[in-house]
């Protein structure tokens, strides 16, 4: 007789056949989880993703620390998006506890996670490169991200993890000329942005490994309750900043990428495209913000949320994120329940995977846009 | 129903035991120590009645006359809707917003536990990419389930029916669900631990009576 | 402080330095000198200024430096010194380390980068020697279940069958090549199809999932380019009429094959590139699928054999690609002449003036085709180094379909323009052009 297993470990069989590999979580190929991968020669037979590698238990962290000392840490689950993270999260305690914010405030914002988003990208973008085997990809634009980190670094005074946006506003006012820097640097990196695409996105190998592989069609997309770039790359036309403007995205000038291809390709072009929709977001912005004014609503001392519940959401990086947070007149949440792009992406790994080459394996795990630290949270 | 009564309940708790919180200075003296600051200490959240938007009562109250006592809006706000229903109907409440509402998808699946009521709340928010004209709405679907006070994930009768064959978008979520609150889902095809590690043998962690050290 | 030595005392340390010397002398005479006489004697000693080179002849070069150099001359051309130093492994070793220094700054450029700067001041050259000693250092792990024999010797046999195909290259002309078979083409085909069964065997008693699906991508990309290179070579033993590689160079004096055989000479270099598992071929080693590929569980100085080997490998096929398209060490004359009295009187060295005949070393052709053949064979080199900055891994199945079809037919298409050049009389032997 075998001896009882404790609960949760599952015995495997032995297969002559087909050859299970753990990809991850110490893997140059995975990011902070596993992807349990059977194959049989180099096809992929089954693909069962197990993350919580890093999981930390924000949510249980948050019911522990009130409203405004929950800011830096719910940041950590996606330090290179700090700003889109924290936003939702500014939003939903907004509404929870009656805050208005001031008109500049709004446009801050607005510029600082544009910022943050670009440097999420690139950074993305940088594993893409390296997980296709392409070392200048890599480079590049992690050379280029320090461009925005130094900004948001001039804005916020941190160069990661900014904790930059707080309930009622942002922590402090923009620095002196800090207008026309950000459009200097706009402008170089629009220019920097060109050469991308020569580089890599034009490339043969890449178009030859990437197009036609791992396609998600558009019912599939939906059905599978996908966000951000993977679904606008299925064809479906969905933004947060378009279908529900927060703050001031309805008065700013952009417009939304969508490819209808629904493969490998396109989910790594879309990000890219929207690095040129952020830098017009940001011009944008610029140009239409108060010169001066007010940019934080101060808050009461320990602020106490009503006997209520909000769920309030943006587009980050990686799709909608979205925050859950029950109040019970208490000043810390009784539950912060974070909704995000990269967890929700999670379930189209085994349905992409499934029949695809082992060679294809890195360009359609990463192509989903995800973060494992922020899936695990 | 019981979910009002519940909260209020808790809130004149909550404002008996809040009312000790102020620390070592007393009201006044933490209101004159603020004011000399500059910081506002306006009274607590503002209660501003907002005017019920038409479009959300319409979905409401589809919702509400096709199921009747079945199902308790809870709120209906400009893009958020609150429907809760108990855990044998909400099958049939989830086929009828699928089928006929235009919800597609399942954004996330949050449980939420009182110990006090001895039930744990599964939240579903739904959303739809399909009708543009639901591109702005959240639909949560609140049901309850009772909750044991030693738990044994699985095997308990903390447990409700899947809405995975509803929406296939929820798998993950309720796998996170499962481990998190132990709240079983019947019929749902993978009722595995997913982000925990394999060996955990602690009660499901986000329960309000497992404690973080510490604390 | 007290940690390097707690007891320590200077006289005593001078003392045992003498204990050691007094000891290391006494064995010496005793056993060490009888042992070297005894093989001397075994060993046949060369012949200079009409004069047998006996053991006591040999050390007379201490009381007259003018008898060292015919002694060195005569070593230059023994076959010890060509496989250690010169064409041989010496003079490879030094081109891969120079080839990694190189290839580390050269992408450093492409990439926006600075590459190494501190280890070494200059532009950190020394930054090699650094992670060569950081290799050396490391401990050497074996997996527990690996077959440990194979396991062992699989890097010392990849890098003695890189330093076999480093021999087959003629550098210089007048005999400067460690082996020159008449078969020499053959040859290195035959060398070359070691590689694929060292990386499978070294793959398999890894005893390791990733190991074994990277010897299995080595051995299928490997086969699969092994025969358009070997096609892409017929051309040109199809024009020459020789499988010797000297005679291969020496035939092209007028014009090299890269102007006859240019598709034979692109279908080389993408199999080399394919070979060398080099981007954007390095599927055996893709580190985002498979960690590292059949070199996963090699560690310390076993994976740094292995890298000297793959360096060796880069050289001995840069090498093989100036020796059959780029005309080897043909080129024009551009090392200076020696002054008429050095080679005819020699020169004056030392604070006692003595008369030292017989210098240079190397007479001007050898330098002169060296200097063409390190030129061309280091544009090879960076031409097989280009594509890592620029082109992303490719896939296996693409990869087996370039190799087994487009090569195959490319390298066909060359075979028949060389045959109908043949025919036509214009080249071969008695062509037109000659």
């Amino acid at each position: 007789m075998t001896t009882p297993l404790p609960p949760g470990i599952q015995l495997e069989k032995v297969d002559d056949r087909i050859m299970t590999l753990n990809v991850g979580p110490q893997h140059p190929g995975s990011g902070h989880m596993r992807l349990i991968i059977k194959v049989d020669g180099d096809y992929i037979v089954s693909c069962d993703p197990d993350p919580g590698y890093v999981h930390r238990g924000e949510e249980k962290m948050a019911e522990y620390r009130n409203y405004i000392q929950n800011i830096p840490h719910l940041e950590r689950p996606v330090i290179h998006d700090s700003c889109n993270v924290l936003y939702p999260y500014c939003l939903a305690v907004e509404e929870l506890l009656g805050i208005e914010v001031p008109e500049r405030a709004k446009y801050i914002r607005v510029i600082a996670s544009e910022l943050n988003r670009c440097i999420y990208t690139l950074y993305w973008l940088a594993i893409y490169g390296i997980f296709l085997g392409h070392s200048t990809m890599f480079m590049w634009p992690a050379g280029d991200r320090e461009l925005f980190i130094d900004l948001l670094e001039a804005m916020s005074g941190a160069r990661v993890t900014h904790a930059y946006l707080v309930p009622g506003g942002v922590r402090n006012d923009l620095p002196a000329n800090f207008e026309e820097r950000c459009l200097r640097q706009v402008d170089y990196f629009e220019k920097r942005l060109k050469e991308y695409q020569a580089i890599f996105y034009k490339n043969p190998l890449l178009i030859s490994r990437t197009e036609g592989t791992g396609i998600l069609s558009r019912t599939d997309a939906i059905r599978l309750g996908t966000t951000g770039s993977v679904l606008r790359a299925s064809g479906v036309d969905f933004d947060l900043r378009k279908k529900e403007p927060y703050d001031v995205y309805e008065n700013l000038d952009f417009q939304t990428v969508v490819m209808k291809e629904g493969d490998s390709y396109a989910r790594s072009y879309i990000p890219y495209l929207e690095m040129f929709e952020s830098c017009r977001i940001i011009r944008d912005a610029i140009r239409k913000m108060p010169k001066s004014g007010s940019v934080r609503t101060k808050l009461k001392p320990n602020p106490k949320g009503g006997n209520d519940e909000v769920y309030k959401r943006v587009e980050s990086g990686r799709g909608s994120l979205g925050y859950y947070i029950v109040s019970n007149n208490r000043p810390e949440p009784y539950r912060v329940k974070i909704s995000v792009g990269s967890f929700r992406n999670l379930i189209c790994m085994p349905y992409l995977l499934k029949g695809e080459l082992l060679g294809n394996m890195p360009s359609v795990y990463w192509g989903l846009n995800y973060w494992p630290v922020e899936a695990d949270r | 129903m019981s979910s009002e009564n519940e909260k209020d309940e808790q809130s004149s708790d909550t404002a008996a035991t809040s009312s000790e919180d102020a620390g070592s200075l007393s009201k006044d003296e933490t209101k004159k120590f603020y004011e000399e600051k500059g910081i506002d200490f306006s009274p607590d959240s503002p209660v501003r009645p907002k005017p019920i938007p038409p479009f959300e009562k319409s979905i409401s109250d589809k919702i509400a006359s096709k199921f009747g006592s079945k199902v308790n809006v809870d709120y209906v706000r400009a893009s958020r809707i609150r429907v809760s229903t108990k855990k044998e109907d909400i099958l049939d409440v989830a086929f009828f917003i699928r089928d006929e509402l235009g919800y597609d998808h399942a954004e996330s699946v949050a449980g939420v536990d009182y110990p006090d009521s001895k039930e744990i709340e599964v939240v579903y928010h739904l959303g739809s990419y399909t009708d543009d004209k639901l591109a702005t709405q959240i639909l949560t679907l609140a049901t309850r389930v009772p909750r044991e006070e030693i738990p044994n994930p699985g095997k308990d009768s903390t447990r409700m029916t899947s809405l995975r064959e509803v929406f296939y978008s929820v798998e993950f979520h309720e796998r996170e669900c499962f481990e998190m609150f132990g709240v079983y889902f019947e019929g749902h095809p993978d009722n595995r631990r997913l982000l925990l590690p394999e060996d955990w043998a602690d009660i499901p962690p986000f329960r309000k009576d497992f404690k973080i050290k510490g604390r | 402080m007290s940690t390097i030595a707690p007891q320590f005392r200077l006289s005593r340390f001078i003392g045992s330095l003498f204990d050691i010397i007094f000891w290391v002398l006494l064995l010496f005479s005793l056993i060490g000198l009888p042992v070297v006489f005894i093989i001397l004697f075994y060993i046949k000693m060369p012949i200079i200024n009409h004069q047998l080179l006996t053991p006591y002849l040999a050390l007379t070069w201490m009381a007259d430096p003018s008898r060292t150099l015919p002694i060195i001359k005569t070593l230059l051309h023994t076959t010890f010194f060509h496989v250690i130093a010169f064409p041989g492994f010496g003079f490879a070793a030094l081109l891969a380390a120079a080839t990694i220094f190189v290839e580390r700054k050269f992408l450093a450029k492409i990439q926006l980068r600075v590459g190494p700067l501190y280890c070494g001041k200059i532009e950190g050259i020394l930054q090699l020697m650094g992670d060569g000693l950081k290799l050396i250092s490391k401990e050497i792990i074996i997996p527990a279940k690996a077959d440990k024999p194979i396991f062992w010797v699989g890097p010392l046999l990849f890098l003695g069958t890189a330093a076999a195909l480093v021999s087959l290259i003629p550098v210089a002309p007048g005999g400067w090549v460690v082996a020159n078979p008449n078969v020499g083409l053959l040859a290195v085909f035959a060398t070359i199809g070691f590689f694929p069964i060292i990386t499978v065997l070294t793959a398999w008693a890894a005893n390791n999932k990733w190991t074994f699906i990277g010897g299995l991508r080595a051995l299928h990309q490997m086969i699969a380019f092994e025969i358009p290179l070997i096609l892409s070579l017929l051309s040109i033993v199809i024009l020459t009429g020789t499988l010797n590689l000297t005679q291969i160079v020496e035939s092209q004096q007028h014009f090299w094959w890269i102007i006859f055989a240019p598709i034979s000479a692109i279908v080389f270099f993408i199999c080399i590139i394919a070979e060398l598992e080099r981007v954007p071929f390095d599927l055996p080693e893709a580190e985002s699928e498979i960690v590292a590929g059949w070199l996963t569980e090699f560690s310390g100085m076993m994976y740094g054999l292995i890298q000297l080997g793959t360096y060796l490998k880069l050289y001995a096929f840069a090498g093989l690609f100036t020796v059959l398209f780029l005309g080897g060490w043909n080129g024009p004359s551009v090392w200076p002449q020696f002054p008429a009295d050095i080679v005819t009187q020699g020169i004056t060295i030392g604070p006692i003036t003595a008369k030292i005949a017989g210098l240079p070393l190397f007479d001007q052709e050898m330098l002169n085709g060296t200097l063409w053949f390190v030129i061309k064979t280091v544009g090879v080199i960076l031409m097989i180094l280009l594509p890592r900055g620029v082109f992303p891994r490719i896939r296996i199945d693409m990869l087996l379909h370039t190799g087994w079809y487009k090569l195959i037919g490319l390298a066909f298409i060359n075979i028949f323009i060389a045959l109908g050049l043949l025919y036509a009389g214009v080249l071969g032997p008695g062509g037109l052009i000659q």
